[in-house]
């Protein structure tokens, strides 16, 4: 069959030093073949309790078409995102992906979990293993730290333990929390993603599970079909909570980044919150500015799932509105259901806009560097 | 006018199985629902995925608030990006039926040709079989 990947993108554009740039997948996921293989980076005494993840399942949220895309599984068997070999096959070479940025998978769930002791223990043997086993196989490569935001302090810790490591591009937690994201509960989290000049990003899908508060703002809904369309709700939340608790004032070397939480919503929220503060900002005395010049400096946004409004017009209108050449990201979500093409899943957009969401907002988010010779010879090979 | 292209012999196609094929650099699934055969570009319209390798199932048919019922076993495919189901022996999708369809094509089933060995063959001994090999052909 013809490859997905193989038509010509139309996204390339050069860099500083004259290269060929093409793109930073902001969003891709990584899983052990099995959990038993991470059995032995936790600490003696606690490998028998293995990987007791709260998912949305258990709250009766089961996708009912799978959350795998069915064309990923690896030919020599575990779960798709397992193997090496079928990633690079199926995204890394399908596609002109110069960086991608690996995200975790379920184990982000450990932050909706209620045991604050261990879920930061399985988080820190999820890093180990993920340094060992994914970021030493290819440049494209980088990793994002998982941490348990229920456990500020531990969270805190972790990210100092491993923030150095030159892979490591960013700390990862749950969307769904019990508090919103900007309390002061968890600012120890924030100053150490600052002091690593880590940016901190949020990942949606365990809305309702564990310990978070209902998956939608109006209680549980009946089926995956509704919490997963309400998924931009708790993405609101925590962006009006981390701006008006003054995280960025507090940090103002912080940046934050919303995964897959859509981006239609950011228009109506950036006009509406600077109304409001323009006549109550008396209870935040804090704020210095308007909170849409807060979420433009220090908030990014990942474009997957991308909107589908019926004009390809109205996407473009939309870009402007939310400022994308600042805040937006490509992201595909391999090898999830809702897969979106490098090559497919975007209208033309004008070239400079382009360069920026396709590369320029995350290279100099992640402070990566143009293309290392080895990865030009690869992709040219 | 179309250019024909084997598919695979019947015997070869069972009810519910599928083939994807390479038509002249077009990949095409070939299905078999229920004893006839049809077949769909391979590419999904919507972002271009790989339609062909996705489950073949049934789907919820249209019904009251709160019921559910479950039909077209075998005759809806689902694209494995994204989820969207068509019917097979249409291409329609089933949430636009009319807007949203697949590229379809003809097939049609001949006879296997007797005299169709070719001369550089090489020659083994047959046995008659009562089944008569029939080839599955689709026309793009």
């Amino acid at each position: 069959m013809g490859r997905p990947g193989s038509a010509k993108p139309t996204i390339n554009t050069r860099g500083k030093r004259g290269r060929r740039l093409s793109l930073i997948d902001t969003d891709v996921h990584t899983q052990p073949r099995s959990w038993d293989d991470l059995k032995p980076y936790l600490p003696a005494g606690m490998r028998e309790r293995g990987f007791p993840i709260p998912d949305t399942a258990g709250t009766g949220y089961a996708n009912p078409i799978g959350v795998l895309r069915r064309d990923a599984f690896p030919p020599r068997g575990g779960p798709p995102g397992s193997c090496y070999r079928t990633l690079r096959q199926q995204l890394l070479d399908a596609y002109p992906i110069d960086y991608a940025i690996l995200t975790g998978a379920e184990i982000v769930g450990i932050g909706t979990s209620a045991d604050y002791y261990y879920a930061p223990v399985m988080a820190a043997a999820y890093n180990d293993w993920l340094i060992e086993a994914w970021l030493g196989e290819d440049p494209r490569l980088f990793g994002s730290l998982v941490i348990a935001p229920q456990n500020p302090g531990a969270a805190a810790r972790e990210i100092r333990r491993l923030g150095g490591h030159p892979r490591i591009k960013q700390t990862i937690m749950t969307s769904a929390s019990r508090i919103p994201y900007g309390n002061p509960f968890y600012h120890p989290i924030y100053e150490a993603a600052q002091e690593c000049h880590l940016p901190v990003a949020i990942h949606p899908g365990h809305e309702g599970s564990g310990i978070s508060g209902p998956p939608t703002s109006a209680g549980y809904p009946s089926s995956y079909f509704e919490k997963h369309t309400n998924i931009s709700q708790s993405y609101m939340a925590q962006l009006v909570s981390l701006v008006s608790e003054g995280v960025f004032e507090k940090f103002p070397g912080l940046k934050f980044v919303c995964i897959e939480g859509g981006f239609g919503w950011v228009p109506h929220l950036m006009w509406r919150f600077d109304k409001n503060y323009k006549a109550l900002r008396i209870q935040t005395p804090w704020l210095k500015r308007l909170p849409s010049e807060t979420i433009l400096e220090h908030v990014r946004f990942t474009s997957q799932p991308i909107e589908e409004p019926p004009r390809t017009s109205q996407l473009l209108e939309l870009f402007e509105m939310m400022r994308a050449d600042r805040v937006l990201m490509f992201a595909s979500d391999y090898p999830h259901w809702d897969f979106d093409s490098p090559l497919a899943a975007f209208p033309k957009v004008p070239k400079e806009l382009g360069e920026r969401i396709f590369w320029r907002n995350a290279q100099e988010l992640y402070g990566l560097d143009d293309p290392a010779p080895e990865i030009e010879e690869r992709r040219d090979g | 006018m179309a250019e024909r292209y084997r598919v695979c012999t019947t015997a070869e196609l069972l009810p519910g199985e599928r083939k994807i094929v390479d038509a002249g650099g077009r990949s095409i699934g070939v299905f078999n629902v229920g004893g006839s055969y049809h077949a769909l570009l391979n590419l999904c319209p919507h972002q271009r995925g790989p339609l062909c390798l996705g489950q073949v199932t049934g789907t919820m048919l249209p019904s009251p608030v709160g019921e559910f019922r479950y039909g077209l076993e075998g005759r809806i495919i689902r694209c494995p990006w994204h989820g969207w189901e068509f019917d097979l022996t249409t291409g329609k999708s089933v949430f636009k039926p009319d807007r949203v369809k697949l590229k379809v094509y003809p097939v049609t089933v001949e006879p296997a040709c007797s005299g169709s060995q070719a001369a550089n063959e090489p020659r083994v001994e047959t046995f008659p079989v009562t089944v008569e090999r029939r080839w599955i052909v689709v026309h793009v």
